[in-house]
């Protein structure tokens, strides 16, 4: 089949299962959610380039998700302590939860604590529980954690440096902060920050992960390639047009 | 409360299935390697009834009251993080 075929059916696809999915389950969020697993994820999947893509994107998004929930710890000078209404808009999803046992609802009173690195940089967290939510670091003493940090504040003149763990991303365009979850004091703006937890968590995830994928090549190796194997020649020997057709849509020549 | 009830119920469900799975799995273990045992070593008499003992024996053992940790682990876990970020 020539190429510019493919592309034609492929565009085709992909418009047919989106209009389908618009007529199932209406305009919205459900809609995008329906189109990429039934339209856009076959497609990515078939061919080989994209495929590539796909997994690619796919990695730098769980890198992304790790790189947000796992713990850092930065040292800082902190400046001031404060609250702020916040309204959640379209950046809801960066905040956390409410104080453990009070109501959920779309605007908060919020702490903030803000300092100044070593390299004379601002940087600014807010301070909130998470609860028994996501991401599962079980904080619960928020109004703890503020007057610590309040009892640990100093100038430019005489700065008394602090250890800040804390997880989130500071991003200026969607007004996000990264969520304290302990303070302490250090000795000075050298001191040790190396991300203890962050490290033993990571270790354990990649031996997890590791332990999945050897045993998911055995499994393929030993059962999924030989029933597939069995399938294909089945369908060979029946010289059905239909294997040949479909084969002919993969980038991979035929076995 | 709510949240926490939520939490709770969640992490029971999962746990239940991954120790039933892994219970089940555990035990099919332990029957191979009885039969197993049986067909190496060439033993004389009822096979099941080999089979059977052995199981009865496994049923009782600590492998099995091990995998008890599946629910253990965890709920320690969420136990210690809560008492080591808010309280220390």
């Amino acid at each position: 089949m020539p190429l510019y075929v493919k592309g034609i059916l492929w565009v085709c696809y992909l418009g047919g299962t989106f209009l389908l999915s618009g007529a199932l389950v209406g305009a919205g969020f459900w809609r995008w959610v329906l189109w990429g697993g039934v339209g856009v994820l076959p497609v990515l999947l078939y061919s080989d380039y994209l495929k590539w893509v796909f997994w690619g994107f796919a990695w730098a998004s769980f890198a992304a998700f790790l790189h947000y929930t796992l713990p850092q710890i930065d040292i800082v000078r902190v400046t001031d302590t404060y609250s702020k209404r916040i309204d959640f808009g379209e950046n809801s999803i960066f905040w956390a939860s409410e104080d453990v046992g009070t109501a959920a609802s779309m605007s908060r009173d919020i702490f903030f604590i803000q300092g100044f690195r070593p390299n004379g940089r601002p940087v600014i967290y807010r301070n909130e529980d998470t609860g028994w939510g996501w991401p599962p670091y079980f904080k619960i003493n928020t109004a703890n954690l503020q007057a610590e940090a309040n009892n640990l504040l100093s100038t430019e003149a005489a700065p008394r440096w602090v250890a800040i763990k804390h997880y989130g991303w500071r991003n200026e365009f969607l007004t996000i902060f990264p969520n304290a979850v302990s303070v302490r004091p250090v000795d000075g703006p050298d001191a040790d920050r190396i991300p203890r937890t962050t490290i033993a968590i990571l270790v354990v995830l990649a031996a997890l992960i590791w332990a999945v994928w050897v045993r998911w090549r055995r499994f393929k190796a030993q059962r999924l390639d030989p029933a597939l194997a069995g399938m294909d020649a089945a369908l060979d020997q029946k010289r059905d047009g239909v294997s040949r057709w479909i084969n002919s849509w993969r980038g991979k020549p035929r076995r | 409360m709510l949240a926490f009830a939520r939490l709770f119920v969640m992490l029971m469900i999962v746990l239940t299935v991954v120790y039933v799975s892994l219970s089940l799995y555990s035990r099919a273990q332990r029957r191979a390697k009885l039969e197993r045992e049986w067909d190496e070593e060439g033993l004389e008499g009822d096979k099941r009834a080999f089979v059977k003992a052995g199981l009865v024996e496994y049923d009782s053992s600590l492998r099995r009251k091990l995998i008890l940790g599946v629910y253990i682990v965890p709920l320690g876990l969420i136990g210690f993080i809560v008492y080591a970020l808010n309280f220390q």
